[in-house]
């Protein structure tokens, strides 16, 4: 279970981007994060895995506070939480395996990472979480040479080399086509029928509707909304989105 | 990929206000700005007309006549590289002229050229012409005076016109003589064609006999260019004096030609010592005759000729030289020769330098990258005990580097010790490495596990300087004890003796940098750990002191090096002075650091990186060489150094811009999956900057060849010191061939690195 409690993030530059944000994800949860560009999303995954250092507030997995985790510590809880990125973030020039491996590097000795070294058990792993994608045979090529559409499945099965309990994704459809979309957050859905608990960043409501448990809403940094994706109302919308923007479709 | 932005087709912002805004007026065109152009274009006038002034440009000398022959004659000896080397055969004609008129003149031409008229008085001109001569031939001409003496005044050196002929009014010098004076034509001919064996003498002591040739294996052959006579004659002539002579044939004696003292002594009489020069042997072949010389190898024939006589007619056929030089003319010049063996030091001048500056560069590319050094803040804490740990851990290093080499000294006694000890320690430290860092690690390790994996760690990297210095012993071992059995390949063998010296050199600086790492690391365990258990009330007044002891310390280390440099011979200067200001340093420091709580220690040793590399790219390498060939003395190696040198500070910086330019996602994904900072960088950095990492080499390579071309200007070694010498000298035909050596592997780097770069990139 991952608890937010009063989370605040204030930047170098005085930028308030999360404000006193709590809530509660049970195991095994899909849900979905809503909100225009620069609420607080993106900041909300990333201080979960404290990829950004929150200002204030404590955030528990399973009990453990990850704010006050030792580096040690961090590697122990970051290993067990994968994520996935908007612009992929693969290492271009690598092969795809060696970026799918890269998910095991929390588990890695790191005196065996200078060799770029990774068990035999490791590499058949990593073809498994390739096939799962249905990348297999892409593992030796170089990352740049797919598709948007691959390279994000290629993170997604990266992000499962980790064996995680928890995914974070980071608006995970919002670099490629709508018709992409579905078949990647269908892979997000089959993580979570596998037990795992998804927080995803999301834009297209209807993809909230389909995927998500549960959503909750970010405006400018503050929790606007936390319920059932069916209970987004006019009235709601208007609150998370702001007065200009227009429901369309 | 694209970076667009996503598409939202639920979500539009209706822009439905459209700001009524009028377009701002253009700026306007008054008298002050047209003020503000006349004024500038006053003031560039001004400072090109100081500029034309500072660099002297003075047309008049551009078109002025001499100064036009100055530059033919240097940019017609530039296009002629002397490449290849024409044996060339000296053609001289003497003319008579009388001066003032009078001595009689019985030879106004000869071969075509003719001096008209054929006296004058000094001052007045003669009139010296010629044809007949090969287009744009050299023809020198002189005036020979009369006197006792062998002298030439020179009249000038011109050029035959393109249909072979010439002319040139020659004033007469102020030598009045009664007798016949001459006009001197030289020219000099190329002798042979391509591929021709022309039969040369190199004559460098100018004694009119080849220089030394040296019999090998108990013999040397001899051809003389005329057929074997009838009943021939041959004798070993030094200098005038004959030595030997034989003779196949009755009743013959040496008495005309060079030798003038009769010698002769029976064939049967003859016993040859064991270190004299004999005649072996005698035989025709063809039209030439050959004969075969004795002696004790090693003998020196400096000096000797043959003479080959007709015992029956006692005329002289033949003399030649002893040793049997021919060569295919034209041949490769010796400039060309030397110069290629410069050109390829300065290319490996430039490798080297290149790499070790590379290998310098790498590490110091990360410390100057801003976006890898500015998040790396440390407490004030931290930071105090690391200053404070920095010296300590480093003395710490070299007595352990000490102690290791004194502790191995049994070892090291033959090369099996080497080789069992590092197969032995080498073994250890795998075995610690695996034991202290598990491949996988599922559960944290208790409080003790981790001081024990510490203190294992620890000691596999002192076992790990053991290994080294053993290693540096067994390559200097291994290269002394080839280089002597390895003929024309012993450069391998010296190579890995000077690898080990430098591996031994490096044992203590690995020592001194890797104690200080870890004490460092100590420190900022001690400090996290201080931080959490004492009370704000007592850290804050130790924070204070440890930020004013280590201040004092680095103030100590700073007036260390300058009184190096100044000797200032007084201990207020530079022992109380520095402590003071350092503490008080720190204590600013802390004090300032207390609001924030951090200090940006990163940033700090970016800027200073930044610094010391921007200054030493500053300094030409030029200006480097001067003071390592002080150092080292002149050759390659103080010009090497010297690139090196710079080439580290600028490859740090065209790296460190690499790592400041890549993406940033990989990197974050990388962190996310519980990567360490080290795993980070070898999976999320490097891979992204090996290849600009690659191109900015060899660019730089291409730099360093171009630069170590001009480094033998002060001594650094490679083709420039020749250059300049052919410079200096006026060799203009030399110094041509080293230019278009350096135009040749300038222009093949640059292509070379650029095709490379452009398949990495």
């Amino acid at each position: 279970m991952l608890t937010v409690e009063h989370l605040t993030k204030v930047y170098d530059n005085g930028t308030l981007a999360l404000e006193d944000v709590s809530f509660t994800v049970p195991d095994g949860q899909f849900l979905a994060i809503i909100g225009l560009s620069g609420s607080g999303k993106s900041t909300l995954l990333r201080c979960i895995n404290r990829l950004i250092e929150p200002t204030e507030g404590r955030i528990l997995l399973d009990g453990e506070d990850i704010t006050k985790a030792s580096q040690e510590d961090l590697r122990r809880i970051r290993r067990r939480i994968g994520m996935v990125f908007q612009h992929f973030n693969l290492v271009h020039r690598s092969k795809v395996i060696t970026n799918v491996l890269a998910g095991r590097l929390g588990y890695t000795n790191p005196a065996m990472s200078l060799v770029n070294r990774f068990s035999k058990e490791d590499v058949d792993t990593a073809i498994d979480r390739l096939a799962r994608v249905g990348l297999a045979e892409k593992a030796y090529s170089r990352a740049d040479e797919l598709s948007g559409g691959q390279q994000q499945r290629v993170g997604i099965a990266r992000a499962l080399m980790q064996e995680p309990e928890m995914v974070l994704a980071d608006e995970p459809v919002a670099s490629l086509d709508p018709v992409l979309a579905h078949s990647i957050m269908q892979y997000l859905e089959g993580i979570q029928a596998d037990g795992v608990t998804v927080l995803c960043s999301l834009h297209f409501l209807d993809l909230v509707h389909r995927y998500a448990d549960r959503a909750i809403a970010l405006n400018a940094g503050q929790l606007v909304f936390d319920g059932l994706p069916d209970e987004i109302d006019d009235a709601k919308f208007e609150e998370i989105y702001g007065r200009e923007a227009e429901r369309v479709g | 990929m694209t970076d667009t932005e996503p598409s939202r087709p639920e979500l539009t912002l209706v822009d439905d206000v459209i700001p009524d805004v009028t377009p701002p007026e253009p700026p306007e065109k008054g008298p002050r700005r047209r003020l503000m152009i006349v004024l500038g274009v006053i003031a560039a006038i001004v400072v090109y007309a100081l500029a034309f002034d500072y660099t002297n440009v003075d047309l008049a000398q551009v078109s002025s006549e001499t100064r036009q022959q100055s530059l033919t004659r240097i940019l017609r000896a530039l296009a002629r590289p002397e490449l290849v080397a024409y044996d060339q055969e000296r053609v001289i004609t003497q003319l008579d002229v009388s001066i003032p008129c009078g001595a009689p003149t019985p030879v106004t031409s000869s071969g075509g050229i003719a001096v008209s008229p054929s006296c004058a008085a000094p001052g007045e001109i003669i009139t010296i012409s010629g044809s007949g001569f090969d287009a744009g031939e050299r023809v020198t001409l002189s005036f020979v005076p009369d006197t006792e003496f062998d002298i030439t005044l020179p009249l000038r050196t011109i050029n035959a016109a393109d249909d072979g002929t010439f002319s040139f009014d020659a004033t007469m010098p102020d030598r009045e003589s009664e007798n016949t004076q001459q006009i001197q034509v030289l020219t000099e001919d190329p002798i042979g064609t391509w591929g021709d064996r022309v039969e040369v003498w190199t004559d460098t002591n100018e004694n009119g006999v080849r220089d030394p040739a040296i019999i090998e294996n108990g013999s040397l052959d001899v051809t003389l260019a005329a057929a074997l006579p009838d009943v021939p004659g041959v004798a070993i002539v030094d200098g005038s004096e004959v030595v030997e002579f034989i003779s196949y044939g009755e009743g013959f004696t040496a008495t005309s030609g060079i030798a003038n003292r009769e010698l002769a002594v029976p064939e049967s009489e003859f016993t040859p010592g064991p270190n004299d020069l004999y005649i072996g042997g005698i035989r025709g072949e063809g039209g030439t005759t050959t004969v075969t010389l004795n002696g004790p190898n090693g003998f020196d024939t400096t000096g000797w000729r043959l003479a080959l006589y007709d015992a029956t007619t006692t005329e002289l056929v033949e003399v030649t030289g002893v040793s049997d030089l021919y060569q295919l003319s034209p041949r490769i010049s010796e400039t060309t020769w030397v110069s290629l063996d410069r050109i390829i030091e300065t290319v490996f001048l430039a490798l080297v330098a290149t790499s070790a500056g590379l290998i310098l560069a790498i590490p110091l590319s990360f410390i100057s990258a801003r976006n890898i050094m500015q998040d790396i803040s440390s407490t004030v804490t931290n930071l105090a005990l690391g200053v404070i740990a920095i010296p300590i851990g480093g003395l710490a290093g070299i007595t352990l580097a000490r102690v290791a080499r004194d502790l191995t000294e049994p070892l090291r006694s033959s090369w099996i010790g080497d080789v069992v000890g590092i197969a032995v320690l080498v073994a250890a430290i795998v075995g610690i490495i695996r034991w202290a860092v598990p491949p996988v690690e599922d559960e944290p390790p208790t409080r003790s596990e981790k001081i024990a994996h510490r203190v294992g760690l620890i000691g596999a990297g002192v076992l790990g300087l053991v290994v080294f210095v053993l290693l540096s012993d067994l390559l200097g071992r291994f290269g002394t004890a080839i280089a002597p059995n390895m003929g024309v390949f012993s450069f391998l063998g010296e190579f890995f003796a000077t690898l080990g010296e430098i591996f031994s050199g490096l044992t203590v600086v690995i020592a001194t940098l890797a104690g200080a790492g870890v004490l460092v690391n100590f420190a900022s365990k001690a400090g996290y750990s201080l931080r959490h258990r004492l009370a704000p009330a007592v850290l804050r007044p130790l924070n204070v002191l440890l930020a004013m002891i280590a201040g004092g310390i680095f103030g100590l280390g700073v007036m260390a090096v300058l009184d190096w440099f100044y000797r200032f011979q007084s201990a207020t200067v530079t022992l109380w002075a520095p402590l003071a200001v350092g503490a008080a340093l720190g204590l600013a420091l802390a004090v300032r650091g207390m609001s924030s709580g951090q200090v940006n220690v990163g940033l700090s040793t970016y800027t200073v990186a930044r610094t010391v590399f921007n200054t030493l790219r500053a300094i030409e390498p030029l200006v480097m060489a001067i003071v390592f060939v002080v150092w080292v003395g002149i050759g390659p190696f103080a010009g090497s150094l010297a690139l090196t040198l710079h080439t580290a500070a600028a490859l740090a910086k065209l790296y460190s811009e690499q790592v400041e330019s890549i993406s940033a996602g990989p990197i974050e994904a990388i962190r996310a999956t519980g990567a360490t900072r080290l795993q980070t960088i070898v999976y999320g950095v490097v891979p992204q900057i090996v290849p600009p990492y690659i191109s900015f080499t060899m660019y730089r390579w291409d730099i360093n060849v171009r630069m170590s071309t001009i480094l033998g200007f002060v001594g650094g070694g490679g083709i420039g010191l020749i250059l300049q010498q052919n410079v200096n000298l006026l060799q203009y035909r030399a110094a041509a061939v080293q230019m278009l050596f350096i135009a040749i592997v300038v222009a093949s780097m640059d292509y070379l690195s650029s095709r490379l770069r452009r398949r990495l990139v």
